[in-house]
């Protein structure tokens, strides 16, 4: 019943493509309220939201060399939504684990996990003694374990759990899109506002420090924005495969650009490239092949496969560039 | 509805696989962990570890292709194990053609890769969920690991893969250990290094892979790295750590699979409407990590309480010196007010009364009526002491280092509390047991002291 009036139902992925367009145009127009939005639109809005938010603190993070933060804030991050949980929830004894935890709330409860993460990680390096990738790797994984048992403990089933790690696209809502929409938008705002700061603290930190601008505020900041995009993005891709989100669009788009802002633009570009076309290509399969597959994880491989051709094509052109230019040197030495 | 003993687990026929199969894999993650601890790639286990689920979930697939009953136990687990091996493989070589053909940083490259290949894993994973349900809720333990559903034969496959590791790291300890501290060395003497660390990889692969089945692939870096952490407090000697990092892994082992049996006992009797398995790959992070703590602020030497408390003992130390040496030079044999001693401290007055009565305790000095303090003879010739070594070190830094005087004061303000009576001999003879120190103060004698 409810398949008949998603208007994607059936749709192969050129299909899928132009009725996506159509209805987009009649979203713009004014003939289709934000209330009629079927699922696959949902998934396909709050996935670019995903994309464009994480592409954007991923550039940066990439820049600097803090990818292994972001997967640290992943992993601790769900000890805040158990927090949330705990803080916001009424404990029923029936333990059932339907109750909707405030969005606020979780968005709270990850920052704060999100200080806690990088403080003890820079208390262990600095004060402990111990070199950074044994202090990140401790932090995150002992954390995240407990996380794993309260999540056990507390409510009593281990769905949470897998939830946060897996993603569940299907189960989106409407609020969800709200959420990581206000996210990017701050985000975006955020990098507006401080590119400068940003450009100069990832590249020349010597040069931000003479000029007096602290480069720890604006690693607690960047880290604030990636804790924010990590938890808004949680229930649609899980916390793991953000960091795909984080990581492959830029590399992508470091392939093909040197300039920063214009790895920004393209980053993003892909982020929404990819969210549309593996959300299309998700429907396609499920039409043609009748394979039900993960969304979330359909995006990714997306990712991989566009940075994987994306190589491919530049090592053929070089080959290709090489012979020449190989040519052209034998020809001037022969002469 | 007690505790079981902790010795039951090895005679009770259905809790001995998981804790031996938990403590086998434990002490090969310890031993391999520490290599890369040395290595500084502790991160790797990580990557590593999320790259071999497509590869679990592969080997489901196939076991479902084959009609693979999943009660066979043995060629279940051997396909899973093979296809984790060769997706962590694969894993490993991409993150190694990044960084060097790409020029991807590396740690880009081991995020972009731990979480492609999760993704891919997750994009099989839930295909198989509607084709092959029964093998792949079977499957779905490798996530947080599950010891409890470990039979004999996992016990044996794990055993053979971590006495091989243990073998080829005994075998090639030595060349471990060169290409450890010494790189440029370990190529002068031949050794060679490719095969070395493709060896070494494949170790750590293995690793992995056993892990995955207890702890789980979000959670397996967690026993490459807190093991050999722990054991770094305690020793600077290569073998010792191999040990340490061992013990303290099958220690974790053991009681991590130990607590999740008997908590989630305890949760089934207190709830028993609710089915819950308590996962064992978080009980036993939670255990190493405690054990890594615990060794992190205990340790002797390097336990940062230690480390604490000893600078608060030396800070303590410094006042008490300080104020002794202030009453001395304000007047050694006459009643000092207290307001006298305040002026030239910069601690706040109610810190200061709690020491001065410390001090009184301790002998050094004595209360005289009107709220005056003298010392006593030994407070004296302490403090006196502390002077000379004051200016002995201003003698030597004018004479010696040629810095002026006038900048000498501040560095020996810090010096009289740290040398010691040895010190003091060598400095008296060097500068020829002077009199005065550059400002022309007398310098107390020592045969007055």
């Amino acid at each position: 019943m409810l398949a008949f009036l998603n208007p994607y139902h059936d749709l192969s992925f050129g299909a899928f493509i132009i009725q996506f367009f159509i209805r987009f145009w009649m979203l713009i127009t004014g003939q289709l309220r934000l209330d009629q939005l079927v699922s696959d639109e949902i998934q396909i809005a709050v996935l670019i939201c995903v994309a464009a938010s994480s592409a954007l603190v991923g550039t940066f993070l990439v820049l600097r060399k803090m990818t292994m933060l972001a997967n640290s804030l992943s992993h601790t991050i769900l000890i805040g939504i158990v927090l949330a949980y705990l803080f916001t929830s009424h404990s029923d004894a029936t333990g059932s684990h339907d109750e909707f935890v405030p969005l606020t709330a979780m968005l709270i409860a990850s920052l704060a996990m999100g200080f806690v993460t990088t403080f003890l990680t820079e208390f262990l390096t600095k004060t402990g003694g111990l070199q950074e990738d044994a202090s990140t790797g401790l932090v995150f994984t002992s954390l995240f374990a407990l996380g794993v048992i309260l999540v056990t403990l507390l409510t009593r089933n281990a769905h949470i759990g897998l939830e946060a790690v897996m993603g569940n696209a299907d189960a989106l809502h409407i609020d969800d899109l709200q959420m990581i929409f206000w996210i990017l938008i701050a985000n975006s705002t955020i990098f507006v506002l401080f590119f400068k700061e940003f450009k100069m603290t990832t590249f020349d930190p010597g040069l931000s420090l003479a000029l007096g601008f602290s480069t720890v505020f604006f690693n607690y900041l960047l880290m604030a924005q990636v804790s924010a995009t990590v938890i808004g993005s949680f229930r649609a891709v899980g916390v793991l495969l953000v960091l795909s989100f984080i990581t492959g669009p830029v590399l992508t788009a470091r392939l093909l650009t040197d300039s920063l802002k214009v790895m920004l633009i393209y980053a993003v570009g892909i982020g929404t490239f990819v969210s549309l076309v593996g959300v299309a290509l998700t429907r396609h399969l499920l039409t043609v092949y009748g394979m039900t597959l993960s969304t979330s994880g359909v995006v990714v491989c997306v990712i991989v496969a566009l940075y994987t051709s994306l190589l491919v094509v530049q090592w053929l052109g070089h080959r290709y560039n090489n012979k020449r230019e190989w040519g052209k040197t034998s020809r001037d030495a022969s002469l | 509805m007690g505790w079981q003993s902790p010795f039951s687990f090895f005679t009770d026929s259905i809790l001995r696989a998981p804790t031996i199969g938990s403590m086998l894999m434990c002490l090969a993650a310890g031993l391999v962990g520490t290599l890369i601890f040395l290595r500084k790639e502790s991160l790797i286990g990580e990557a590593l570890s999320h790259a071999a689920y497509p590869g679990v979930m592969l080997g489901v697939f196939f076991s479902g292709v084959l009609l693979i009953n999943q009660y066979e136990g043995m060629t279940f687990s051997l396909l899973i194990l093979g296809g984790a091996f060769f997706s962590s493989i694969l894993g490993l070589w991409i993150i190694h053609l990044m960084k060097t053909k790409l020029k991807v940083k590396s740690d880009t490259a081991l995020c972009f890769v731990l979480s492609a290949f999760f993704g891919i894993g997750l994009t099989i994973a839930s295909q198989l969920q509607f084709s092959y349900t029964s093998l792949y809720k079977q499957a779905q333990v490798y996530l947080y690991g599950q010891a409890a559903t470990m039979t004999d034969i996992h016990i044996a496959i794990y055993g053979l893969l971590s006495l091989v590791i243990l073998g080829v790291l005994t075998l090639l300890y030595k060349e471990l250990q060169v290409l450890i501290f010494d790189r440029e060395y370990a190529e002068v003497i031949g050794i060679q290094r490719n095969w070395i660390e493709s060896i070494l990889f494949i170790l750590i692969v293995l690793a992995v892979i056993i892990g995955i089945r207890s702890v789980g692939v979000v959670l397996m870096s967690a026993m490459l790295i807190a093991p050999p952490v722990a054991a770094r407090q305690f020793t600077n000697r290569l073998p010792v750590l191999f040990f340490l990092s061992a013990l303290f892994g099958v220690t974790s082992g053991f009681f991590g699979n130990y607590l999740s049996v008997e908590l989630t006992r305890l949760l089934t009797w207190h709830y028993p409407s609710v089915r819950l398995a308590l996962p064992t790959g978080p009980m036993i992070v939670v255990v190493a990590s405690t054990i890594c703590l615990v060794s992190l602020l205990f340790a002797p030497e390097r336990g940062l309480l230690l480390r604490l408390y000893r600078i608060v003992v030396f800070r303590y130390r410094c006042v008490c010196e300080n104020i002794l040496k202030g009453i001395w030079r304000i007047d050694p044999k006459a009643p000092v007010l207290f307001q006298q001693i305040a002026k030239y401290q910069d601690v706040s007055p109610l810190y200061l009364k709690a020491v001065l009565w410390h001090l009184r305790y301790q002998g050094w000095i004595e209360d005289v009526e009107g709220g005056k303090y003298q010392l006593t003879h030994e407070g004296e010739l302490h403090a006196a002491n502390v002077v000379r070594l004051h200016r002995l070190w201003e003698v030597y830094l004018v004479d010696y280092v040629g810095i002026g005087p006038e900048k000498v004061h501040r560095n020996a303000e810090e010096m009289e509390h740290i040398i010691t009576p040895a010190l003091e001999r060598e400095l008296t003879l060097l500068l020829k047991n002077p009199k005065k120190d550059p400002h022309q103060q007398p310098i107390p004698s020592k045969e007055s002291l």
